[in-house]
């Protein structure tokens, strides 16, 4: 969330110049923002209707560059190498950034053979290396970094922009897990009403017991101990085992 | 009688102060309306006073910081005040606020507070008694009356501002909106405080359903803000709402850490702490069986043996 507002400033920024420049001076606007090292965000700028107008002109490059920053990884650009102007170091280095969060979204858990093959790394220091300094000290994952199972796990990270059918997805995961929330509510409700029973249950039991002692203890005489010696001691015997196993 | 309020001033009260108004409202009315036993035991002296005081009112000072535009309302301590003669006492108030001055020498009388449902216009003598001590004083208004429909505060804070009425101006009393804001030690306590199982609550099953009931509201809570985010989203969809990226970006960003606990090792612990606390209770419950299987055996042999022989006995079972 704080790296939204990191960017708010810069996306308003930019899109301000944007509007105002067209064609050419376009080019380097955009130059400028896929080097910026604190911008990840690029919808608005492509919201910006003179940056939208360069498709299909010479300048188009430029926007498919913008466009792939937005949603592609360093394996589109490598194979679609041809297509894209050649890239500052700064551009680059963003561009793995970006990777790493396309990476995040479908996996919880990336091993590092896979960060090292999408990100084109050799090693697993460099690979660390990469991700505690560029990654996390930017702020745009959270994570642990599991060096005995070799793999990196994703607590948070930042969002990319949206591709428009990525909505409806967000739909239904929205819509899921708003339904197990409330199937829970409704099990812990009958949880609750099903302890409360089972409370009432044992207090009446409790009450019929001492009802019986009581009962018993009236229907006690005085008559001769040794006649009823017995069956007063037995009964004895058997409230207090009652009594026992009540508690 | 309370329009919004367009000083400009944010407001912030900590929890202490509405801790203390409670408290303070709670004493004088058990002290005027003592519970059935004390009033029996003391020869129902007050049966007449019972209906007059069901709900008295309380008064008192708040007290706090004021930077720039910002108040922050701290602490708060009582007032004497005689409806009855509406005087205030104010060697009483000076003399607390002394003492109060000695111990937190930042805090300034920022305003008072009362208890009732609504601000009446006898309160303004009041509030212009304070306006020598604090030009602008605020007033905190605590609704003791418990509505269980209701989710907020029952606590308003009222400005005074000077509107003209039918041509003579006069001063109102205006609504101003506050946050809560709390420090490490009040949050403590107000936890403290939202846990308080009943006194007597010691069987198993209420302690569950206090507990069950204490998750039951808080994933209400959570349910009610998916939903909102929810119709969010499809009214985007649909194109009612503009896009707004950043948001997008940030629901995006949280919904992949869904689903949060599916992993094979949480499974793995999950289980494990699930069967040790079963194994524990089932032996528990073992032992208690066991005792009191003992102690049937054992009474049931004091009381058959008294009975054939002394001394040597035959076992029952």
């Amino acid at each position: 969330m704080d790296i939204e507002q990191k960017q708010a400033e810069i996306i308003d920024q930019f899109v301000r110049r944007s509007s105002t420049c067209k064609g050419e001076a376009l080019a380097s606007i955009l130059l400028e923002a896929t080097s910026h090292p604190s911008l990840f965000a690029f919808s608005e700028i492509m919201a910006v209707p003179s940056v939208a107008e360069l498709d299909g002109t010479t300048t188009s490059v430029y926007l498919d560059v913008l466009r792939l920053f937005a949603h592609g990884t360093w394996t589109d650009y490598k194979c679609n190498a041809g297509r894209f102007p050649e890239l500052v170091p700064d551009q680059i280095l963003k561009l793995k950034q970006l990777t790493v969060l396309t990476l995040a979204e479908t996996n919880k858990v990336l091993s590092y053979d896979d960060l090292m093959q999408e990100l084109d790394v050799r090693n697993v220091r460099e690979l660390e290396d990469f991700l505690i300094n560029e990654c996390m000290y930017m702020g745009i994952v959270r994570g642990k970094l599991d060096q005995l199972k070799r793999c990196f796990e994703v607590q948070f990270a930042a969002g990319r922009d949206i591709r428009p059918g990525q909505l409806g997805s967000m739909i239904l995961t929205l819509s899921n897990w708003f339904n197990t929330s409330e199937n829970l509510l409704v099990s812990i409700q009958e949880k609750i009403k099903w302890a409360d029973n089972m409370g009432e249950l044992d207090k009446k039991r409790r009450n019929e017991i001492e009802e019986r002692v009581e009962e018993v203890k009236k229907s006690l005489s005085t008559k001769k101990l040794h006649t009823v010696g017995r069956q007063m001691l037995t009964l004895e015997g058997m409230r207090r085992s009652l009594l026992n196993q009540a508690e | 009688m309370a329009p919004s309020s367009s000083s400009g001033l944010t407001f912030k009260l900590h929890p202490l102060v509405i801790v203390n108004i409670s408290d303070h409202y709670t004493r004088v009315k058990t002290q005027l309306n003592p519970p059935p036993s004390v009033a029996a035991a003391s020869g129902n002296g007050h049966g007449g006073d019972v209906a007059f005081q069901q709900n008295p009112r309380v008064y008192g000072c708040v007290i706090g910081v004021q930077r720039g535009r910002t108040v922050e309302i701290f602490n708060s301590f009582e007032l004497l005040y005689d409806p009855i003669t509406d005087i205030l006492d104010r060697s009483f108030l000076e003399k607390k606020q002394e003492l109060y001055k000695k111990v937190f020498p930042h805090f300034y009388i920022l305003g008072w507070y009362s208890t009732g449902s609504d601000a009446q216009e006898s309160d303004m003598h009041i509030h212009k008694a304070l306006m020598d001590i604090n030009e602008s004083p605020v007033y905190v208004l605590l609704n003791p009356s418990i509505n269980h429909a209701q989710k907020d505060l029952p606590v308003t804070i009222y400005e005074s501002e000077l509107h003209v009425i039918d041509g003579v101006p006069q001063l109102i009393f205006v609504h101003a909106s506050y946050t809560i804001e709390t420090v490490e030690a009040e949050r403590i306590s107000v936890d403290h405080v939202a846990h308080l199982k009943p006194s007597d609550g010691g069987s198993a099953a209420t302690q569950l359903a206090a507990h069950l009931t204490g998750i039951h509201s808080a994933i209400k809570m959570l349910n009610s803000r998916i939903r909102v985010l929810y119709q969010y989203l499809v009214a985007m969809q649909k194109g009612d709402i503009p896009c707004e990226n950043s948001l997008l970006r940030q629901v995006s960003s949280l919904l992949r850490r869904l689903p949060a606990i599916e992993s094979e090792r949480f499974q793995d612990d999950f289980l494990m702490e699930y069967n040790d606390k079963l194994l524990i209770t089932y032996l528990a419950m073992f032992t208690n069986c066991s005792s009191t299987m003992n102690e049937l055996v054992d009474k049931f042999n004091t009381a058959y043996d008294r009975h054939t022989r002394r001394g040597g006995r035959t076992a029952f079972i």
